[in-house]
C-alpha cells in the first residue's frame, strides 16, 4: 500500500454520494490510489456523456406529421392509443434509467442527473420529450450552468408543463418565471412579485417544433422594454436568466441543494460560503463537484453515513453489492411507488423534498425488508395506491389476497467470489458507513453468521442501512 | 427498567418516564387529553362530477351544456323544486332525510389546478396553489396534538401527504394484522429487543430507530386493540366498503386514534360517464350507509364527523367522449349527528357566473371547512394547523 493511498472508508464514502455505492471488486482495484487519482478517474470517466436510449421508433411520426395530419390519416382513435402507448414508454424509460445507475464507469454523470432532474423538476406524458429532456439533463449536468438553465427553458417538456406554450405578448403566463425563481435559481423572498411580471414578458412566445427543437414566435414575444432587478433594457429570455445568475443568491441558492444532497444534510455556513465563492466565479458545476470531491474536509467523520438515502439510492446500492436483475421490470415500478420516488414522476414541481422526508413507518418498513425481497424471495403483502385515472376495478385491483414475490435472478456467484472469504466484520465496514448503534452492534456480535450471503441481507435489513 | 421490558410492557401512553428527552420534544404531547372525537376523511379520487351528483334539475342551463349527459327530471331523488340526488344516491339522501347530511356547495381555492396530482396535494396540504408544502393538514394535527402514528391512520398500504407531519407522521394499513405481522418478523423483533433508549439520538441515525420503534408499537397497538372487535354488520363487498368496516371496527374498538382517511378510487369520468359514475355512486352510498348504521348501533355516531370531498368538480359542459373533463369547485358532503346546518349548507352553484375554463367559482374556501373542523371538532388551533386563520362556517 502507498503511503498516500485513500483510506477504504472515505472512497466508500465517495462512491456513495457520487454514485450509487461501491462493489468489492472496484474498491479492491484501487484502493492504492491517492484521493486525488480516484477523484480525477471518476471526473474522466464522467466527462464522456452517454445518451440514455431506448427504442422510440414508433413514435417518430408525431416528428414530422401535425396532429391535425396524423388525425386524417390514421383517425382519432389510432392516436389515443399512440399517446396512451407513449404515457406507457415512459416506464421503459424509466427501467432504462435504474439499469445505467448500477453500471460504474458512468456513474458520477448519472448521479448529477439524477441531482439535477429534483431541481430542474418537470413531468411530461410524452415520451419524446421527457426522453429528450432528460438526455438534455444528462448532457449539462456536469457543464455550464448559465447554460444549463437556458436549455432547460427551451426544452417541450418545459415549455408545456411551466405553462411558456400559453404565454404570449398579450397576456403572459408567469409559472415558468415564478417557478424559474422560487425553485431554479433564487428561492422564495429573494425577488419581488415585479420581478416575476416583468421577466414573464421576456420568456413570452416561446414554442417548440414538432422535431422537439425550440422556435420563437416572434408575434407573440413581447419586444418592448422590461425592468428587472434594477436594470432597464429589451431583455429576452436569455438575458433573463443572466441577470439572476449576476445574483450571487443563485449561486447560494444552488450549492445548498448540492450541499445538502451530496456533502451533509446539515449545513455548515463558512463550508457552505466556500463553496458559493467557488461557484460564483464562473459557475462551473464540474470545478464545483470536484473542489468538493477533492476537499479534505469533505471526508470528516461528520460527513460520512449522515444522509439518508434515496429510494433509487437505496435500491441501486443493494444492487451494486450484490448483482440481481427482475424476471419482471414492471416490479421496478412497484418498488418505487411503495418507497415514494417514482422516475419522471416527481410530486410536484418543488421535486422530492428528500431526506427525512423519504421516511415515515410503512415506507421504513419497507425500506427495511427491500433486501429481503429483492435477495431471500420475501412475500409481499403490500399493495401500492391505484391512479387517479383508474377505473374503480382497476384502482384497487391488486387487492386481491394473493402470494407474491418480486422475483429476481441473483448473482450469488459474484457476490461469493468478491465477498465470500471476508469476515464478519469487513462485509460490516462494506455495507455500513454510519456509525453504528451500540445496541444493534450487539445484535450483530451475537448473531449465528450461518453464511457471508445471509449476514449480508442481515446488514442491509439494519436502520444504519439507510444511511450513506 | 431494559428498553425490551419496556417494549413488552408498553402502553405507550405511559412510557413517556423512559423516553429520551429529544423523542419527548418529538411527541410535544398536548396537555390536555385529546377529546373522543372521531374525523374521517374520504377522497373521491379523481375528481367526483358534483353536478351529476346533486342535480339542479330545472335549471336550464344545465340540460344546455349537457345535452346527453344530464340527468332527467324524472330520473333524481327530489329534495326540493330545484334540487335532486342522482338517483343511485338512495342512501345518501336517507341520510338527508334524517338531518345526518349537509352539503356544502362551490367548495375550492382561488387559481385552481386541473392536475390530480397537484389538486390533490393542495387539498391535502391545505396549501395555497401557488405553495408547496410537505406536510398535510392531518399531518400537522398529529405532530401538534398527537402522540404516536397511530394517531392518525390511512386506509391503505402507504401513506398519503395529507397524514404526513414534520416529525411524527400517521401510519397506513388495510390490514392490521398484516402491519403488526411485518414488525414482528424475527430479525425485526430480535433488533428492537436489542434497543436500550440510551443510544437514541437527535441525529438521522436516532431518527430511524424512533420510527422503527414507533413502527413496532403503533403497529402492535392498533393490531391488539382492535383484534378482538369484529363489525356485525354486512357492508357491500367491494374494497372500499371493506375500507370503510375495518374503519368502524377501529372506531368502534375505541382506539386512541383520532383521524382517518380513505381514498376511493375511479371518479376521472372523461368517456361514458354516465354508466361509470352511476355505479361508483352505489358503491360509496351504500358502504356509506352500512357504515354510519354500524357506528349508530356501537353508539359512536355521535362522536364521529365524515367528510367527502374530490380534488376537484368537473366541467359544466359535457365532452365529446360522453363524460366531462376536469373542473373546479365542487360539494362537499359532511355527515355527522348533530349537525348545526342540516341539508343544504349554501346556494347551489351558478352556471350563469363561470370562469375562463368554464368552471364553476368556489365561493368556500376548503380551509374554511378544515378551519371549522380543526376547531369545532378535534378542539384544537386551526390557524397553528393551517399556518393562518380563515373564516369559520357554523354546520357544525
Amino acid at each position: 500500500m502507498k503511503q498516500n493511498s485513500m483510506e477504504q472508508k472515505h472512497i466508500q464514502h465517495l462512491y456513495n454520494r457520487a454514485g450509487f455505492g461501491i462493489n468489492y471488486k472496484i474498491l479492491n482495484s484501487i484502493k492504492s490510489k491517492s484521493k486525488k487519482e480516484i477523484v480525477s478517474n471518476l471526473f474522466s470517466n464522467a466527462q464522456k456523456n452517454v445518451t440514455l436510449n431506448i427504442d422510440i421508433s414508433e413514435f417518430e411520426i408525431f416528428k414530422t406529421k401535425s396532429e391535425k395530419q396524423l388525425k386524417l390519416e390514421l383517425g382519432r382513435e389510432k392516436i389515443q392509443e399512440l399517446k396512451k402507448k407513449s404515457r406507457k414508454k415512459i416506464r421503459e424509460l424509466n427501467y432504462a434509467w435504474v439499469k445505467r445507475f448500477s453500471e460504474n464507469d458512468t456513474v458520477l454523470r448519472e448521479k448529477m442527473t439524477l441531482f439535477w432532474a429534483n431541481v430542474f423538476v418537470c413531468r411530461d406524458n410524452s415520451i419524446l420529450h421527457i426522453h429528450q429532456y432528460n438526455n438534455v439533463l444528462r448532457e449539462n449536468s456536469l457543464g455550464n450552468f448559465s447554460c444549463f438553465v437556458k436549455a432547460i427553458s427551451k426544452e417541450p417538456s418545459m415549455i408545456k408543463y411551466l405553462n411558456l406554450k400559453q404565454s404570449v405578448q398579450k397576456k403572459p403566463n408567469e409559472n415558468f418565471a415564478r417557478e424559474l425563481m422560487e425553485l431554479f435559481t433564487l428561492g422564495v423572498g429573494n425577488y419581488k412579485e415585479e420581478d416575476i411580471k416583468e421577466s414573464a414578458r421576456a420568456f413570452t412566445g416561446y414554442n417548440f417544433k414538432k422535431d422537439g427543437t425550440f422556435y420563437l414566435r416572434e408575434n407573440r414575444h413581447d419586444f418592448s422594454e422590461k425592468t428587472f432587478f434594477g436594470k432597464t433594457g429589451n431583455f429576452n429570455g436569455d438575458d433573463i436568466i443572466d441577470i439572476i445568475l449576476e445574483q450571487r443568491q443563485c449561486a447560494k441558492f444552488i450549492c445548498t441543494k448540492v450541499y445538502t444532497y451530496f456533502i451533509n444534510p446539515k449545513i455548515d455556513e463558512n463550508r457552505l460560503e466556500e463553496i458559493t465563492a467557488v461557484f460564483y466565479k464562473n459557475y462551473d458545476i464540474n470545478h464545483l463537484m470536484y473542489y468538493i470531491f477533492n476537499s479534505d474536509w469533505y471526508y470528516n467523520e461528520e460527513n460520512i453515513g449522515v444522509k439518508i438515502k434515496s429510494p433509487i439510492e437505496l435500491l441501486v446500492g443493494i444492487q451494486t453489492t450484490i448483482p440481481f436483475t427482475f424476471e419482471k421490470k414492471q416490479r421496478l415500478s412497484y418498488l418505487q411507488k411503495m418507497m415514494g420516488q417514482i422516475l419522471f414522476y416527481p410530486v410536484n414541481v418543488a421535486g422530492w423534498k428528500g431526506g427525512r422526508n423519504w421516511i415515515d413507518c410503512n415506507t421504513l418498513m419497507f425500506r427495511m425488508k427491500l433486501a429481503a425481497l429483492l435477495l431471500n424471495n420475501a412475500v409481499i403483502n403490500l399493495e401500492e395506491k391505484g391512479n387517479f385515472e383508474d377505473s374503480f376495478d382497476k384502482y384497487y385491483k391488486s387487492t386481491k389476497k394473493r402470494k407474491k414475490y418480486i422475483k429476481t435472478v441473483v448473482n450469488w456467484n459474484d457476490f461469493e467470489k468478491n465477498y465470500g472469504q471476508l469476515s464478519a466484520i469487513e462485509l460490516q465496514d462494506l455495507l455500513i458507513t454510519s456509525t453504528l448503534d451500540k445496541d444493534t452492534q450487539n445484535l450483530l456480535d451475537n448473531l449465528k453468521i450461518q453464511s457471508n450471503k445471509e449476514f449480508c441481507v442481515q446488514l442491509m435489513s439494519i436502520p444504519e442501512y439507510q444511511l450513506c | 427498567m431494559k428498553r425490551r421490558d419496556f417494549i413488552k410492557q408498553s402502553t405507550l401512553a405511559s412510557s413517556l418516564f423512559f423516553v429520551p428527552s429529544f423523542v419527548k420534544a418529538f411527541e410535544n404531547v398536548a396537555t390536555t387529553k385529546l377529546g373522543y372525537k372521531k374525523l374521517v376523511i374520504i377522497q373521491l379520487a379523481g375528481g367526483n362530477d358534483g353536478l351529476n351528483t346533486i342535480i339542479p334539475y330545472t335549471n336550464d342551463l344545465y340540460y344546455k351544456n349537457r345535452p346527453s349527459l344530464a340527468i332527467s327530471k324524472k330520473n333524481v331523488l327530489k329534495v326540493s323544486d330545484e334540487i335532486g340526488f342522482h338517483k343511485n344516491l338512495a342512501p345518501l339522501k336517507n341520510l338527508y332525510d334524517q338531518g345526518n347530511l349537509t352539503i356544502i356547495n362551490n367548495v375550492g381555492y382561488p387559481n385552481p389546478n386541473r392536475s390530480h396530482f397537484r389538486s390533490t396535494d393542495i387539498w391535502q396540504s391545505a396549501s395555497n396553489s401557488s405553495e408547496y408544502l410537505t406536510t398535510g393538514w392531518l399531518g400537522r394535527y398529529i405532530d401538534q396534538y398527537g402522540k404516536a402514528p397511530y394517531t392518525g391512520i390511512e386506509l391503505d398500504d402507504s401513506l398519503s401527504l395529507i397524514l404526513k407531519g414534520k416529525n411524527i407522521n400517521g401510519i397506513a394499513t388495510r390490514n392490521p394484522k398484516i402491519l403488526y405481522a411485518n414488525t414482528e418478523t424475527p430479525y425485526f423483533k430480535k433488533l428492537i429487543n436489542y434497543q436500550t433508549e440510551e443510544h437514541l439520538s437527535e441525529h438521522n441515525l436516532g431518527y430511524l430507530y424512533k420510527t422503527v420503534i414507533d413502527a413496532k408499537s403503533s403497529a402492535k397497538y392498533i393490531f391488539e386493540k382492535t383484534n378482538t372487535f369484529k363489525s356485525k354488520m354486512e357492508y357491500p363487498k367491494n374494497p372500499f366498503g371493506k375500507q370503510l368496516k375495518t374503519t368502524a371496527e377501529f372506531i368502534n374498538s375505541h382506539i386512541e386514534s383520532k383521524v382517518y382517511y380513505v381514498s376511493m378510487g375511479g371518479f376521472d369520468t372523461h368517456a361514458s360517464q354516465a354508466t361509470k359514475q352511476a355505479k361508483l355512486l352505489k358503491t360509496y352510498s351504500e358502504a356509506i350507509a352500512v357504515f354510519v348504521e354500524d357506528l349508530k348501533k356501537n353508539d359512536t355516531f355521535k362522536d364521529t364527523l365524515i367528510i367527502t370531498f374530490s380534488e376537484f368538480g368537473r366541467r359544466v359542459k359535457q365532452n365529446a367522449g360522453g363524460g366531462t373533463d376536469h373542473g373546479a369547485a365542487n360539494n362537499v358532503f359532511i355527515i355527522g349527528d348533530a349537525l348545526n346546518k342540516k341539508g343544504f349548507y349554501n346556494e347551489m352553484p351558478n352556471l350563469d357566473q363561470l370562469d375562463k375554463n368554464g368552471d364553476l367559482i368556489h365561493t368556500v374556501d376548503f380551509r374554511s371547512v378544515y378551519a371549522t373542523v380543526l376547531d369545532k371538532w378535534l378542539a384544537v388551533d386551526d390557524s397553528k394547523i393551517l399556518n393562518k386563520s380563515f373564516n369559520k362556517l357554523h354546520f357544525i
